[in-house]
């Protein structure tokens, strides 16, 4: 009897570790340093990359990079400079999405966070942003 | 006597935790995408902006 | 008015059977005579020649042939097509010997109200053209009777050339063009040469990222009609302006002198040298696809580059753009180049003096000397010697490095970095570069290192023992580095190992590195000493699990620090003791027996233990496990022997900097120790 009840507690406590499970599923971790380190190298370098976005010198591509798509807006000797920066953007976007997949335990979901986030860089990008569509590039 | 139900009881957790540790073999996209949301937030600084309009206001005042 | 109809001409059409149908028409038209007849028109629906087809022209002769009007349907000439050509001439002449066209208007699609001059001798095969189509841009064609046809060219919008070229119209070309071409002999087998230059120039791709603008450039040389082909050379000087060809920014300055061949499609250039800054001389020779627009094959010879120069010029934003304003370069590179298909299929480079390193020196090679072979199909082995290098706050040692290239691989067999008194060994490395970064395995060996100079190298207060590694299986894949082995240092009487080691994104700002460290008896008598923390006597072991490392320092980790087991003198110093308080903050460690402490220099104890879980900036504080203090303090030193003494710690999360400011300032006030 004792035993059976102790069974039973034990069940229950396995249960709330399942739902604890399920409610971490809800969640992927993005809290971790290197994540941290990257959002705000990222942030930091928005404040040069948004005038480029608006006059649709860059744009977002559909594979979760930014593209240089058309450099005519920009004055020559600056293009170079733009090219450096979106290839630092690049390269911290490719960390950032290897980093969380590592950072959930998943290095292999890399491919699907960096689709993710295509995605939702292309849906939540400002009105008059260029956007990559299955057609090529769009304004938004 | 005692050892047997015991067992039992590995074996079930045995089971279940990884049973646990399958669910997440799935991809979670709307948990990613939340995450994503999160970190587009934070570098375009999108929910700072909703609070810019009002600052000059308050520095008006 | 009378209506002559010229046929279709069929096979091997003649323009001369053009101009004698027209000076028949014309006879007939002065044989006619009368009211009547005081205008004809010359219906041709086709007309071809060898160089041109004309489809739908009409030729209307008026005033008895003193006017004419011709209108062109469409006009086919090298592979372009112009439409809607419209010539008036109000005075015209037509006879056996003469053609003339004076005060004429030329309109054609995109062109209109050009003044256009004509007179030619058809008997001597002579005359000129004059174009003026206003703004200063004037086009004179001039045909001499000893067969020297000259172009000369004023200010002629390069713009037109894009309205008549349509591969050029994507380019956006822009600017004007002076000069001349002047061709005498036998159209196949004649000389040209020429001279233009083009000012105030400028394209753009529709992209922007092949550019130019402000250009001024001359081109001048000469082209011989030789062997169905044509045999050419020519200078090039540019000597204003700016382009952009992605990723190079590039700036008036270079000269080049080239000599080829063209035949068809293909141009061959069989020799060019090119005047750049920072190289001494670089010539090339190749075969490039008209058609297609790409060079087919060719080689160039690159002599001694200056690297300062065109390191952050050229080679930058062509290897490693994201980093492109941190690199450094120096010394001198000489290199050959082979293209293939398009493609390089050769590389050889020799190194001079040559040096490579990041801004602020956390990374740096050279001088590097040596010759480095690569073919696209072949293997070959680069052989450097290099003389040195840093790294963080360490000096590397020279070496040589042998390594064999095929393709995107590279295999090192054994190379050895003196580090210190030591080295860093690789073996075996077996590297592939695929399309997102590097991957590859290899092993690695640190040969052993005297922690008295690696400390006083990295500015570390200075530890006696042994630091070395074998990490035999290394995984290197991109922004990965796994180092699966592990790393020993025998310090302070007992030893260290740092296993699973891991190393992320080791070239970004989210650098980072994992591993697992444990400790066992650890003399804190050497310890405590070592960073004039007071005195402890005793040992301990130390577990360091999940340490994650962030530009090193640590960020996360579960540590526990706990009394070696075994029988060892456990003693602290009222100084140590006084410390630790001092580390909890003021009233974080109660529970101190205060009144012996002023009689004792030092105390006895049973255990040590701490523990600290760091997660985002906060130190989760433990103690020695079962023996939490009265009010949820926990027990860091549990007293025994006499006098006794117990440590409690009472504050649980701690920030983790603060934690590490007051050690520093707690280490820094005991650098020489003060007995009470």
């Amino acid at each position: 009897m004792k035993l059976v009840s102790r069974l039973r507690v034990l069940l229950a406590a396995l249960l709330f570790s399942l739902a604890g499970h399920a409610a971490a599923q809800n969640n992927l971790e993005i809290n971790t340093p290197a994540i941290s380190a990257l959002q705000k190298s990222m942030q930091q370098r928005h404040a040069q990359l948004a005038p480029l976005y608006a006059s649709g010198a860059l744009g977002l591509a559909r594979d979760g990079t930014v593209a240089l798509r058309d450099a005519s807006s920009v004055p020559l000797a600056q293009r170079g400079q733009i090219n450096a920066l979106v290839s630092a953007e690049n390269a911290d976007r490719a960390a950032l999405y290897r980093e969380i997949a590592r950072a959930n335990g998943r290095p292999e979901w890399e491919a699907d966070v960096r689709a993710t986030f295509a995605q939702r860089w292309i849906d939540r990008a400002q009105k008059g942003w260029w956007v990559q569509g299955a057609g090529g590039w769009v304004q938004k | 006597m005692h050892s047997a139900p015991r067992l039992a009881l590995c074996a079930m957790l045995l089971a279940i935790t990884s049973a646990c540790v399958t669910i997440n073999i799935y991809f979670p996209a709307a948990a990613a995408e939340k995450a994503a949301d999160r970190i587009i937030d934070e570098v375009w600084q999108l929910r700072d902006n909703a609070g810019q309009p009002a600052r000059p206001e308050g520095a008006a005042q | 008015m009378a209506t002559a109809t010229c046929p279709p001409a069929s096979s091997r059409p003649d323009f001369f059977r053009f101009v004698a149908c027209c000076l028949a028409a014309l006879a007939l038209l002065s044989a006619a005579g009368g009211a009547a007849a005081r205008a004809l028109v010359l219906d041709f629906e086709r007309l071809e020649h060898p160089a041109f087809v004309v489809h739908d022209l009409e030729l209307t002769l008026e005033e008895g042939g003193a006017a004419a009007r011709l209108r062109i349907g469409a006009l086919e000439a090298g592979g372009r097509r112009i439409e809607g050509l419209r010539l008036q001439c109000p005075r015209f002449r037509l006879d056996a010997d003469q053609l003339q066209c004076a005060g004429g208007r030329l309109d054609v699609a995109g062109l209109s109200g050009v003044a256009v001059e004509l007179d030619a001798r058809l008997a001597a095969r002579s005359g000129t053209l004059r174009l003026e189509l206003g703004d200063g841009e004037a086009l004179r064609l001039n045909a001499a009777a000893d067969g020297v046809l000259r172009a000369e060219l004023r200010g002629v919008e390069v713009a037109r050339l894009g309205a008549l070229a349509p591969l050029l119209a994507g380019w956006q070309p822009a600017g004007r063009i002076d000069g001349q071409v002047e061709h005498r002999g036998a159209r196949a087998a004649g000389r040209s040469r020429f001279d233009l230059n083009w000012r105030e120039g400028g394209f753009s791709s529709t992209d922007g990222l092949q550019a130019a603008e402000g250009i001024a450039l001359r081109l001048h040389g000469q082209v011989d009609g030789r062997a169905g082909g044509w045999d050419w050379q020519a200078a090039l000087e540019w000597s204003a302006g700016e382009a952009y060809l992605h990723p190079l920014y590039l700036t008036a300055g270079p000269r080049a002198q080239l000599r080829g061949r063209l035949a068809g499609e293909r141009l061959r250039i069989d020799e060019a040298t090119l005047e750049l800054d920072g190289v001494e001389r670089v010539a090339g020779q190749g075969e490039y696809d008209l058609a297609a627009g790409r060079l087919h094959s060719g080689g160039f010879g690159i002599a001694r580059a200056d690297l300062a120069v065109v390191g952050p010029r050229y080679l930058a934003p062509l290897l490693a753009p994201a980093q492109a304003e941190g690199l450094r370069f120096a010394g001198h590179v000489s290199a050959g180049l082979r293209v293939e298909d398009g493609r390089l299929a050769e590389l050889d480079a020799a190194f001079e003096q040559a040096g490579i390193g990041l801004e602020g020196g956390e990374l740096a090679f050279g001088p590097v000397d040596g010759a480095l072979p690569w073919r696209a199909e072949q293997a070959t082995e680069a052989v450097l010697s290099v003389g040195g290098g840093r790294w963080q706050k360490l000096a590397l040692g020279a070496f040589d490095l042998h390594a064999r290239l095929h393709g995107p691989q590279v295999a090192v067999e054994r190379v050895r970095i003196p580090l210190l008194d030591g080295a860093l060994v690789f073996d075996d490395l077996h590297l592939r570069h695929g399309a997102d970064g590097w991957h590859g395995s290899g092993g690695a060996v640190v040969e052993p290192i005297s922690m008295p100079l690696l400390t006083e190298a990295v500015g570390l207060p200075p530890m006696a023992g042994v630091l070395s590694a074998s990490l035999p299986g290394m995984q290197v894949s991109p922004g990965e580095i796994v180092l699966d082995g592990a790393l020993v240092i025998s310090v302070f009487g007992g030893y260290l190992q740092a296993t699973e080691l891991r190393v992320l994104e080791p070239f970004g700002v989210a650098s980072h590195l994992y591993a697992d460290i444990d400790a066992r008896n650890l003399d804190l008598a050497q310890l405590t000493d070592t960073f004039s923390f007071g005195s402890i006597s005793g040992q301990v072991d130390v577990g360091l699990r999940g340490l994650e490392l962030a530009r090193w320092k640590p960020v996360r980790f579960d540590a526990r620090v706990a009394s070696s087991p075994g029988r060892y003198p456990r003693r602290i110093s009222q100084r140590a003791v006084q410390n630790i308080g001092a580390l909890g903050g003021a009233g974080a460690v109660a529970a101190i027996q205060r009144s012996l402490l002023g009689f004792f220099e030092s105390f006895g104890y049973r255990e040590i233990g701490i523990s600290c879980v760091l997660r985002d900036g906060v130190c989760l504080m433990g103690g020695l496990e079962g023996a939490g203090g009265a009010g949820g303090g926990y027990a860091l030193v549990r007293g025994g022997g006499i006098p006794a003494l117990n440590v409690i710690g009472y504050n649980r999360r701690v920030d983790w900097f603060e934690l590490v400011d007051r050690l520093q300032r707690v280490t820094e006030s005991n650098a020489s120790p003060v007995v009470r």
